[in-house]
């Protein structure tokens, strides 16, 4: 899992490696680091880490540990790798129950119709959606356009 | 090496044709080589040391070359009078039962013939069988023109990528629905004039279902699966879905975003037939009637072919998977 996290460090020699210490002692792989020196707020310099842990225990443990070093953690967050979606659907088709079907963590990102209430209805949908729930979108809306007879035209 | 020409049609003509043209360049592979035998639905042509070839493509019935021509007579009966070592298939294609090309097929492979193919029909039927006929009697089955016309898929799999496993094939199979899909983006014209056009130009049959409705491309797919990832797979395997829904509405609405529609065959864990979005930068994103196959391996990665698909240039295929057989079984003898 992979997490975004920001701290506030003392500008005082060594104080970045003291704080890291927790993230390799707890299993975390470090992807990106930006130590933003030249930014100082009320002499805490911010640094900015993308971090690879296990589980949210791991981070949990890392932030327990931070904090007994007395280092502060301003962020940290959840990166959720999400992927865009074009979808395309033609057929008469009850576009309330369409705008209705939820995934969790999807966002509908376009919304565009043409002919609505025709038989040739067409509707051009763009979602985000988490990477991991790619498959359980497009399941959904498959049996979506199965109920409805509607065609549902994928991206390779 | 004797060889026999069964299906006298376009490709069958095509081909002897090609064999005429590069005559120079079989003979530096096989000095021997020489065309003994011709057959149709009608009967066939027989001649010991060969047929002269500039003759038979000047006449319009086999009936024609007289002394030699066997009126009635099946192509099972040139197969084993005829002692060929090589057999060119290329009778229609019949999807339901493969016939007559898979009962010839067996014959020759059972006799330890050499096959060459571009006809679907008996691959989609009884691939297979037919693989094990030809390994059970050392020989040759080689089959390029099947799929994808004149691209060499088989060949580049078979040679160049040997070491690769193919985790999925996916492509534009035909080339029909590739014209109409192309008319519709470019012209925005609907589907009923695209599809009327490409009517008019001979480009699709009077009756198009087997190419608009999938059927060419779900055929293709069997090969695919077959030949490349081993399967036993059968036309009913393949889910398939056509282009007659696709409204001009939906492809300049894909066209707004990047995107063209295309009827893209799949050989995955699944099989499938159906329209897709395909980016307008992505390498299978080709129009007119070119066909698109894009491989991806764990080695290799992605390797995208593209060319045409039907017609002529099909002969590229068949005359390349005859020079394999002679140079290969050349070598061995």
């Amino acid at each position: 899992m992979r997490f975004d996290l920001t701290l506030a460090l003392a500008d005082r020699p060594g104080q970045l490696l003291r704080a890291l210490e927790p993230i390799a002692k707890n299993g975390g792989n470090i992807v990106s680091i930006i130590h933003e020196r030249e930014k100082p707020a009320e002499g805490y310099v911010p640094v900015s880490l993308v971090v690879d842990f296990p589980s949210k225990w791991n981070l949990k443990k890392t932030i327990m540990d931070m904090k007994g070093l007395g280092v502060s953690i301003t962020k940290s967050e959840e990166i959720i790798e999400t992927t865009r979606l074009t979808l395309i659907l033609i057929g008469s088709m009850d576009l309330k129950r369409l705008v209705e079907t939820r995934v969790e963590g999807v966002k509908v990102v376009g919304f565009e119709v043409s002919a609505p209430g025709s038989k040739d209805a067409c509707v051009k949908i763009d979602l985000e959606a988490p990477t991991e729930n790619v498959d359980k979108v497009l399941d959904e809306l498959r049996a979506f356009s199965k109920d409805e007879n509607a065609l549902l035209i994928s991206s390779i | 090496m004797k060889a026999i020409v069964v299906g006298f049609g376009f490709i069958g003509k095509d081909f002897v044709r090609a064999v005429l043209e590069k005559s120079d360049l079989i003979r530096k592979i096989d000095r021997q080589f020489k065309v003994v035998g011709v057959s149709n639905s009608k009967g066939y042509l027989h001649k010991e040391n060969g047929l002269d070839l500039d003759r038979l493509l000047g006449i319009k019935e086999l009936l024609a070359y007289r002394k030699s021509y066997y009126a009635g007579e099946s192509t099972v009966d040139l197969i084993e009078k005829s002692g060929a070592d090589i057999m060119v298939e290329a009778t229609p294609t019949r999807i339901e039962d493969g016939e007559p090309g898979l009962t010839f097929m067996k014959h020759a492979l059972g006799r330890g013939v050499h096959v060459v193919t571009p006809n679907k029909g008996p691959l989609v039927v009884a691939f297979k069988e037919l693989e094990e006929l030809a390994e059970k009697n050392c020989c040759e089955f080689l089959y390029e023109g099947t799929v994808a016309g004149a691209i060499p898929l088989f060949s580049l799999i078979r040679e160049c990528l040997q070491g690769d496993k193919v985790l999925k094939i996916s492509g534009i199979l035909n080339g029909t629905t590739n014209y109409i899909l192309s008319k519709m983006y470019f012209e925005e014209t609907s589907f009923e004039l695209a599809l009327k056009e490409a009517q008019e130009k001979g480009i699709a049959e009077r009756d198009p279902s087997y190419d608009v409705d999938g059927i060419d491309a779900a055929c293709k797919v069997v090969i695919l699966a077959n030949a490349v990832m081993r399967r036993d797979a059968k036309l009913k395997d393949v889910e398939k879905i056509g282009i007659r829904s696709i409204t001009q509405d939906a492809v300049s609405l894909a066209k707004k975003s990047n995107f063209a529609v295309k009827l893209i065959g799949t050989v995955d864990r699944t099989l499938e037939v159906a329209p897709k979005l395909v980016p307008l930068n992505h390498p299978l994103c080709v129009h007119g009637t070119l066909n698109a196959v894009h491989i991806e391996t764990d080695l290799a990665k992605e390797v995208t072919l593209v060319g045409c698909g039907a017609g002529k240039e099909t002969v590229s295929a068949v005359l390349n998977d005859l020079l394999t057989v002679l140079r290969k079984r050349g070598k061995a003898a």
